[in-house]
């Protein structure tokens, strides 16, 4: 490596798991990052990226479990993962907290997934030297 | 330091720069530099006189008047891509400013986010 001054990273995962390769790429990257020597502060879900924080996606068993990686991951590392309220919102996903404020017969937040406004995004690429987006396809 | 939200969706049919100008708000809210380039497919958001009600949409039109009120710094659109989608410059929104989007332009920012 020609500088060795470790980097700090904001991740933002716009791509949901099963269609798109987002939250793959995000985890390799990740990954990679720590093992590098660099530090991932915080990793923010928007867009569609907020089905990663979904627990009650069932892939089949042969087929990765991104969420459920995921949240491995950001557990060993002491990662905060959040998600967008407004995104999550609308796409179904919500914790206890949402369900209920909104009066929903469920919640499906995994663990140590938390949800958070657009803020939480401000802060981290304020306070991460890079800022790194995983999109979909579109 | 300043940002770019790059919106190259368009306006219907797709959340992400609906999804990209929040972002956008979200940062002037917190007193944070932040420019709007509407590139791609994403210059029809600059269109005058959108109805979207028919397909039970809100208009981006009346999102994008709030921008210089958050405190967004620019507007700006590409030029070639406005000729590309047949926009004039009359039909386009007050207070666009049309730039070429090249890395040039890039530069200026030290941050840069892409819609989708």
């Amino acid at each position: 490596m020609q500088d060795s001054t470790p980097f700090s990273f904001t991740l933002v995962i716009t791509g949901a798991p099963y269609s798109s390769q987002a939250p793959q790429s995000a985890l390799s990257f990740a990954a990679a990052a720590i093992r590098a020597g660099h530090r991932v502060d915080r990793v923010f879900l928007y867009g569609d990226g907020v089905q990663l924080a979904s627990a009650l996606a069932s892939p089949p068993s042969d087929e990765p479990h991104w969420p459920r990686e995921w949240s491995t991951f950001l557990e060993e590392h002491g990662i905060p993962g959040v998600a967008c309220i407004a995104s999550a919102l609308r796409r179904g996903l919500v914790d206890e907290g949402e369900q209920k404020r909104y009066e929903l017969p469920a919640s499906n937040l995994l663990a140590p997934f938390t949800i958070a406004g657009l803020g939480e995004w401000v802060e981290g690429r304020m306070a991460s030297s890079r800022t790194v987006y995983f999109h979909g396809s579109d | 330091m300043s940002t770019l939200i790059v919106i190259d969706q368009p306006p219907y049919g797709s959340w992400a720069g609906r999804e990209a100008l929040d972002m956008a708000f979200s940062l002037a809210a917190f007193d944070q530099p932040v420019s709007l380039l509407f590139c791609g497919a994403g210059v029809n958001w600059l269109r005058k006189g959108q109805e979207p009600g028919t397909i039970r949409q809100k208009s981006v039109e009346k999102n994008l008047a709030a921008a210089p009120i958050f405190g967004v710094e620019a507007l700006l659109a590409d030029g070639g891509d406005c000729n590309r989608y047949g926009l004039e410059s009359e039909q386009l929104l007050d207070g666009v400013t049309l730039v070429q989007a090249d890395s040039q332009l890039f530069t200026k920012y030290s941050h840069t986010a892409f819609a989708g």
